[in-house]
Order: C-alpha cells, then sequence, then structure tokens
C-alpha cells in the first residue's frame, strides 16, 4: 500500500475546519463556474492565485485555481475523487468542449519516498484522465527547494525524471519539465531569494520565470483547439479586427 | 479614409468632448461613449444582467449575490435591492407596461415581482436545473424561460402554471428570445447550436449549427435594422427581396453571426472580440450592433459595413451583460467586476 496514493483528508488540527471549507467552495465553482483552465495543487498553485500575474495573465483564459497550501499526494487525491472535477464540463462526446488541468503536487510529501511520490502523481493523472476524458493534462515538475544543495532537492529530481518516464502512457497528457537551472545558480549551487523567498515559495520575481513554459502550453492548446475546430469547417476566416464577410452556405 | 480625414474627426470629438453633441446627431446614429456616465457599486458579486425599464427612468441588475437591484440611472442613484432568490440570478425581464418584473435563478425558481409594490407575487417551480434565462412573450399573457435542465419552459403569468415545454437541445440551454409578434422563440445552448423554435406547436423550425463553442446570446434584430442588414448582403429592398426575420448570436467562439431565419443561413460574421461574447443588442435605430464581452470591450458594429465601428474599454473584468435604451440616449453594462456601468450615446 502506498501511503502517498491512498486518499485522504486533511486532519484539522487547528480546528476552524479551513481545508474542507475550501474544498467545498471548490465543489460549489466546479458546477457553476464552467472553467476552460483548472489548476489543482499545493501553495505553488495557491499563492499563484494571489498576485497580479494571475489576474492578468491566467484569469482571462477562464482559469479557476483549486489549490491549497500544504496539501500533499493523498490530500489533492481525496479532493479529487469527492467532487472537485465533477460538474466540470459538458461531457466531450456531445460537446467538444477541450479543457486543460494543469497539476503541480508533491513537494510536501515529507515522509513519503521518490517512489511513492511518483506512484501517487500517476495515480492523479488516472484519476482526472477517468473523470474528464476530455481534458489535456499538463503536470508541472515539481521546482527544486532549500537555499543550497540538499537530498529533498535529489529526491525531487528523481520524481521529476520519473515523471518524464510514465507519462509516455497516457495520451492526453504532457510533462512541463520547467529547467530547475532557472533558479540555480551555477558558482554554487544556490537559490536566490529574489526567486523563492523563502527557498521554497516563489516571489513575484519568480513566479514570472515559473509560469512562462506554463502559459506558452496553455496558450498553445486553446489555439490549437479552435484551430482544429475550424479546420473541420471550409471557412477560416482571415482578418481581424475587421469583419470578415464570409458567405458561408 | 486617409490619416489626415481621420485626425480632424478625432480632433473635433476630442474638442466636443469626445463625441457629436447631442444636438448634431440623430437618434439612430447615437452610440455609448467614454468615460461612463456612472459606475454604479453596491453588488457583492458578478453582475450577471442589467435591463431598462420600458417607461420610467430606472434600470435593474442581477448577480450572482442572489439580489436584483434597482438603480436611477438619469441620476446615478441606488432605489432598492430586492431580494428572495437564494441563489445566483441568471436574468431579468420587464413585461411591456413595467408593472411586472420576471427574474431566474440557480436556484431553479423563476420570480415574478409587481413593479409597483417591488413584492415578489409568484414563485413557479418547474426546471430541474439552474434557470439561465427569462422573458415576457410581448402580450405579457406568458413568460418564457430556459434552464442547463436542457428545456425551454412557457409559463401562464395568471395561474403560474407551465403550459409548454420545448424539448431538443442536447445541453444546457444559456438564453431564450421571443420574436417581436409572439409567434417564434430562439435559443442558444451549450450543445453550440441555435434553434428557432413555433410557439404554438413546439416545433423546432431550425437548428443552426457554425459556432465552434458555447453560443451565449442571441438577439433578434427589429424591424429598423432591416434595410442595414440587406444592405449588408446586397440585397435591394425595393425590388421586394426581401427575407428574414434575422437573428444574431454570439459565442465562446469569440464570433457574431447573423442569420437570416426563413433559409436558415449564416449571412456573415463579426470578428474583432478576443474573448467570449456575452452579450448583444440591436441599437433601437437599426444600423448597429453592440457587444460585451470577456475581452472587457463594449464593441459597435456597423451593420451596413459589417465592421467593428468602435471599442470601449469597459470594465475591469468580463463584460457579462448590455441593454440599449429604446428611445433615451443610454447604454447600461453589467460586469464581473460588480459594477454596473451607464454610457450616456451622442
Amino acid at each position: 500500500m502506498n501511503p502517498a496514493a491512498t486518499p485522504e483528508p486533511v486532519e484539522d488540527v487547528q480546528g476552524d475546519g479551513r481545508w474542507m471549507s475550501m474544498h467545498k467552495r471548490f465543489i460549489a465553482e466546479a458546477k457553476e463556474r464552467e472553467p476552460e483552465v483548472l489548476f489543482i495543487g499545493d501553495s505553488l498553485f495557491q499563492q499563484l492565485g494571489l498576485i497580479e500575474l494571475w489576474d492578468k495573465m491566467f484569469v482571462p483564459m477562464h482559469c479557476l485555481n483549486f489549490s491549497i497550501g500544504g496539501d500533499q499526494t493523498q490530500h489533492l487525491l481525496w479532493r479529487l475523487l469527492n467532487g472537485e472535477l465533477d460538474n466540470l464540463s459538458p461531457k466531450a462526446s456531445q460537446c467538444f468542449i477541450n479543457s486543460i488541468v494543469v497539476i503541480c503536487i508533491g513537494t510536501n510529501n515529507h515522509g513519503h519516498t521518490a517512489e511513492q511520490v511518483l506512484g501517487a502523481i500517476e495515480e492523479i493523472v488516472k484519476v482526472i484522465e477517468e473523470k474528464q476524458p476530455q481534458a489535456t493534462i499538463l503536470v508541472v515538475s515539481i521546482p527544486p527547494r532549500g537555499q543550497y544543495p540538499n537530498p529533498l532537492r535529489d529526491k525531487i529530481a528523481t520524481v521529476n525524471a520519473g515523471i518524464a518516464t510514465f507519462i509516455t502512457k497516457h495520451t492526453n497528457t504532457q510533462f512541463v519539465n520547467i529547467d530547475p537551472s532557472l533558479f540555480i545558480s551555477p558558482t554554487d549551487g544556490s537559490i536566490s531569494h529574489v526567486d523563492m523567498h523563502d527557498y521554497l515559495h516563489f516571489t513575484r520575481k519568480g513566479y514570472q520565470k515559473w509560469t512562462e513554459p506554463i502559459l506558452e502550453d496553455i496558450q498553445n492548446l486553446l489555439k490549437n483547439f479552435l484551430t482544429a475546430d475550424q479546420a473541420s469547417l471550409a471557412m477560416v476566416p482571415s482578418s481581424q479586427d475587421i469583419a470578415s464577410m464570409a458567405d458561408v452556405n | 479614409m486617409d490619416l489626415e480625414a481621420r485626425l480632424q474627426v478625432t480632433e473635433r470629438e476630442f474638442h466636443t468632448g469626445g463625441g457629436p453633441t447631442r444636438e448634431k446627431r440623430s437618434p439612430t446614429e447615437w452610440i455609448p461613449r467614454p468615460p461612463e456616465k456612472y459606475a454604479l457599486t453596491g453588488h457583492r458579486a458578478p453582475v450577471t444582467r442589467v435591463a431598462f425599464h420600458p417607461v420610467f427612468s430606472v434600470m435593474v441588475s442581477a448577480s450572482e449575490d442572489a439580489t436584483i437591484k434597482v438603480w436611477d440611472y438619469e441620476a446615478g442613484d441606488f432605489e432598492r435591492t430586492l431580494k428572495g432568490h437564494t441563489d445566483s440570478v441568471q436574468d431579468v425581464a420587464f413585461d411591456h407596461t413595467g408593472k411586472w418584473l420576471v427574474s431566474c435563478s440557480a436556484d431553479m425558481t423563476i420570480k415574478l415581482w409587481d413593479f409597483q409594490g417591488f413584492e415578489n407575487v409568484k414563485t413557479l417551480h418547474g426546471h430541474d436545473h439552474n434557470v439561465s434565462s427569462v422573458t415576457f412573450m410581448p402580450s405579457g399573457d406568458f413568460i418564457v424561460s430556459s434552464s442547463r435542465d436542457k428545456t425551454i419552459k412557457l409559463w401562464e403569468v395568471a395561474t403560474g402554471y407551465c403550459v409548454k415545454t420545448y424539448t431538443g437541445h442536447r445541453e444546457w440551454v444559456r438564453m431564450v428570445r421571443v420574436n417581436h409578434d409572439g409567434s417564434l422563440l430562439a435559443s442558444c445552448s451549450n450543445d453550440q447550436t441555435i434553434r428557432v423554435w413555433v410557439v404554438a406547436t413546439k416545433e423546432c423550425k431550425v437548428e443552426l449549427r457554425e459556432h465552434e463553442h458555447v453560443v451565449e446570446a442571441i438577439a433578434w434584430a427589429p424591424e429598423a435594422a432591416h434595410q442595414s442588414i440587406g444592405e449588408a448582403v446586397g440585397n435591394d429592398i425595393k425590388k421586394g427581396q426581401r427575407s428574414g426575420p434575422y437573428l444574431i448570436s454570439g459565442s465562446r467562439d469569440k464570433t457574431i453571426k447573423m442569420w437570416d431565419i426563413s433559409t436558415g443561413m449564416c449571412l456573415f460574421t463579426l470578428i474583432g472580440h478576443d474573448n467570449w461574447v456575452r452579450g448583444l443588442v440591436f441599437h433601437p435605430g437599426g444600423k448597429y450592433i453592440i457587444s460585451a464581452s470577456d475581452d472587457k470591450t463594449i464593441r459597435i458594429w456597423d451593420i451596413k459595413n459589417k465592421r467593428n465601428y468602435k471599442s470601449l474599454e469597459a470594465h475591469q473584468h468580463f463584460v457579462t451583460s448590455i441593454d440599449f435604451h429604446k428611445n433615451a440616449p443610454f447604454v447600461i453594462s453589467g460586469s464581473v467586476d460588480q459594477t454596473v456601468k451607464v454610457w450616456e450615446c451622442r
């Protein structure tokens, strides 16, 4: 039994029920909001939702963010199996609506081995495939952590390498493998507080770097969805801003 | 137009405060001008729909905060809040007298309000899911509604009974609108189609498929717009080449399409919005279409030339709804930024 892949809600040690409140809010949002892009993860995605970059670049693409700080893979798995992916969008068979689910999880799994975390991430991918078969899944690599090289960084590197391998078995899934050297000094292997203020969480500048490849992949996917649809029709509107007159039939 | 002429126009507009004065421009030409006259705050969640009262100088806004608010659009004053729904209010509409207001909600009900006493006089139950859109028949005796339960329902105002159900859409029905004589219904859906129904027989007269995403909004062309539409497609009305009725639709595929219902053909497509099109209304003069979009703009489209005539940076967030007053120079818009804006036309 892999503990990292065994669904489990977070224990409410503080006694204010916030984790469950957030989970319930996500279920309500999933039902009403019809997102085209859904972010699921821990604090790394949660805090992205608080900065201007999110409002400016992600909100216009109809993104929702179901991320909770401190979550480990087993907690995320529990949330996905308990309603957060239900009622998301109408079924593809009838509507051809494409959606994207972006996940980044695992940095908080302190008690688990790299193999266990890896198994859990694959399990999460399988759950998403089952619940949202029309969705494209983007798995984002876990970023490096700690000011100087440390065993956690090595474990994360092992997990990321493993994702790159298992992902090839999943057709609608892509790996956004963000090069850790973006954040690591080539001279002493250190991570700067300018990118990660506590050597784990990103600053606004850090987010700018980290999200650039994610944003690019999402934009390309959304563009492809539309071109694929347009290709199925004979007419492709060419002129922007000036209304095109296309007598189609 | 060459650059110099364009510069002259811009300079003139600058000196007269961003557009021709009201005296100079005829009511058929006036269009909303920035900046907004009022930005009204009070809703605690996104505004889903705005609508003008047909007689008095008031308007209503519906919101995801489960309330409806009444505002004086000439003075920019908040008048009152109508409470009763228990979930997001999705649509609101007046009857032609303005004595009655109807609203619908994600709480699955439709509510009829006496707009003189501001009382909720009836609550209609029957839909099995979120009620997305509601409107009066021109006579005022019946109400039409559409729902996420994939159906459209016709309700008798006097009894509150559902007298007809129109089925056929394969997904969530986003909006339903009645034509001017009350004989036809048009509806649009998450199934990416538009359907036109014969009210009396429940028959689906035509299904229009060309949009590539959810169709969010529709509007019937008023009689006044028929000439511009005819000119746009090269028909000569005087020679008796009449057709129609006409309908426009706005979609998440970012386009607006003009349809001839008699033939089921798309006449032309208006491209320019950079995000979902959410609201559509015809200019009462018939020469323009006004649209609201998630690209945060309001756009004015010249029908005859099939082009984007003006764009207004309207809100901080998605623009969800728009209405044009039938005879006064005002446009109103609602947004996810929780504000309602009043735009004066010149």
